[in-house]
């Protein structure tokens, strides 16, 4: 597996999830652009994936910005290239003060599809025609276990997720025809600032959590739900990235995997 | 490489599917047994697989006894010293002559179950109880894009690869607290000797294909299903077999992977 001489794009990849996978392509030889709507912790991984590859840039990006998607194609094609693997990573769990309600708000809901799914719609949008002219491209979308099945406490952001499982398969379908393939990945419980969320969404919300630190609600998850009885790692969706994008998959396309330790068997 | 100093054992081995994910586990550095009942075939993938420089054993086996299987899993064992990877890829599309049935016969359900399901238990059920107590394993089973839903035409054969899914999930929840990971490709159309067999039954069986060459057939289910446009190949197999029985999937357990060029999405 090598992406020696490929330009990757990672949305959300300053932090946790979208970091890893930076790395991970980074490590494997591609150029990443980081895009983020953090410019301090995006430059902080720039400068990282830059010691591990050699060519990295940052480009801060607001994903529900359709204009500022278009600026991250023209940004990335200058700088690194015309993208060969994009992965669309950026994912929010609500609006602001989502975490200590017992409730979604209308706002958690317009505010979690804009950024979840039509965000993912834009960045598609702004990179397929460089895919489609070079009859190549690889695109993997994170999207979460949460949008396997209908969960208590978090509807709009199991929607949201639902939502970017049958976006990848809608685009998939679309883009076959020109060699691109598209698969999500749905990460089961990992410790990450947005489980940190919704460790204190549950613990506020869920009488079985109630009193518990979020990583204590973490832990019980882990120990109620997941067979292999242990967390996963950014490292771990990082790996199932790399396989997606590399040439080992190249007639896979429209799936959605999860990476969950069993949590969900599909 | 990922399986340095690593034993894999391949069901079905000697042709096909499974003489594809051989070849890759071996050039990967894997020590592959060749577990089939066709020894001139088998024979010939073990000396391609030496020949590679990774070393290979045939193991006579025959999946739908279980005193088979246990003596597969001992011979590896004495040949290599440790077993860690086990594919159960052996199957069969009906009983002997089921390429001229338009209707499957009560020998073509059984035959199919006996090796396609069965087959995948015997070997399981022979290997468990020795990767529990060492706490490492992988096994993958080969299923088929057939088991994801039914359709007419080959109700026998699509039956036994969706139960295949199915007990993968058993035995994935079963192992998942001994850290032993258990998953499912799915591949779509594949020219091997069964596919010609499908084939076969097609053309004479009167099916809408009559006057083309069982290739020809083959060629034409190809464009009317996959979307990626093209057939999919034992490599392509072995590839994401290699990624499943790898540690870079050790959070990933009970799920089955399409390898379809988007047939069926998951």
């Amino acid at each position: 597996m090598n992406f020696k001489g490929q330009v990757a794009v990672v949305t959300g990849g300053a932090t946790g999830i979208g970091r890893a996978i930076a790395l991970k392509l980074a490590d494997k030889g591609a150029s990443v652009m980081i895009a983020d709507i953090n410019e301090e912790a995006a430059a902080q991984t720039a400068a990282e994936v830059k010691e591990v590859s050699g060519k990295s840039a940052v480009f801060v990006t607001d994903v529900t910005d359709l204009e500022a998607c278009n600026g991250l194609v023209e940004a990335t094609t200058e700088l690194l290239g015309a993208v060969d693997i994009l992965v669309n990573n950026a994912g929010i769990a609500g609006s602001a003060g989502w975490q200590t309600r017992s409730y979604s708000t209308e706002e958690d809901w317009k505010q979690t599809y804009q950024v979840n799914v039509i965000g993912m719609s834009n960045i598609t949008a702004a990179f397929q025609p460089q895919m489609i002219k070079k009859r190549s491209g690889r695109i993997v979308n994170i999207a979460s276990i949460a949008g396997r099945e209908g969960r208590p406490s978090l509807p709009h952001y199991s929607a949201s997720k639902a939502a970017v499982i049958s976006l990848t398969q809608s685009i998939a379908l679309e883009l076959a025809r020109f060699n691109i393939t598209m698969n999500a990945i749905c990460p089961g419980l990992l410790w990450t600032p947005m489980w940190e969320q919704i460790g204190d969404r549950y613990a506020y919300d869920m009488p079985a959590y109630e009193g518990m630190n979020p990583r204590e609600v973490f832990d019980a998850m882990i120990a109620e739900k997941i067979p292999m009885q242990k967390e996963q790692t950014p490292e771990d969706i990082a790996d199932t990235v790399a396989f997606f994008v590399s040439d080992d998959a190249k007639n896979i396309t429209g799936q959605a995997l999860n990476v969950d330790g069993g949590f969900f068997m599909r | 490489m990922d399986f340095e100093d690593k034993t894999a054992i391949v069901t079905g081995g000697a042709k096909g599917i499974g003489r594809g994910i051989a070849l890759e586990l071996a050039r990967r550095g894997s020590n592959v047994v060749i577990a089939d009942l066709d020894e001139e075939a088998a024979r010939e993938v073990v000396a391609e697989i030496k020949s590679g420089g990774s070393q290979s054993y045939y193991c006579e086996t025959d999946v739908t006894q279980q005193w088979s299987t246990d003596d597969m899993i001992e011979v590896t064992i004495e040949e290599f010293g440790h077993v860690d990877v086990l594919v159960n890829n052996a199957g069969v599309g009906g009983a002997s002559g089921f390429t001229t049935r338009k209707t499957p016969s009560v020998e073509d359900w059984q035959a199919t179950f006996d090796v396609n399901v069965y087959g995948i238990v015997n070997g399981t059920q022979s290997v468990e109880s020795y990767m529990v107590e060492r706490g490492y394993g992988k096994i993958v089973n080969i299923a088929s894009v057939a088991g994801r839903g039914g359709r007419p035409g080959f109700a026998t054969y699509a039956a036994s690869k969706a139960a295949a899914i199915n007990v993968s999930q058993a035995w994935a929840f079963k192992l998942a607290p001994h850290g032993i990971n258990v998953n499912t490709v799915c591949p779509g159309l594949i020219w091997t000797p069964l596919w010609e067999s499908i084939a076969e039954r097609r053309k004479s069986t009167g099916q809408p294909s009559t006057g083309l060459t069982p290739r020809q057939i083959f060629q034409q289910t190809v464009s009317e299903l996959v979307p990626l446009g093209r057939e999919q190949t034992a490599d392509d197999v072995g590839n994401a077999v290699a990624f499943l029985a790898s540690d870079r999937a050790s959070s990933i357990t009970g799920q089955a992977l399409n390898v379809d060029g988007g047939i069926r999405q998951n």
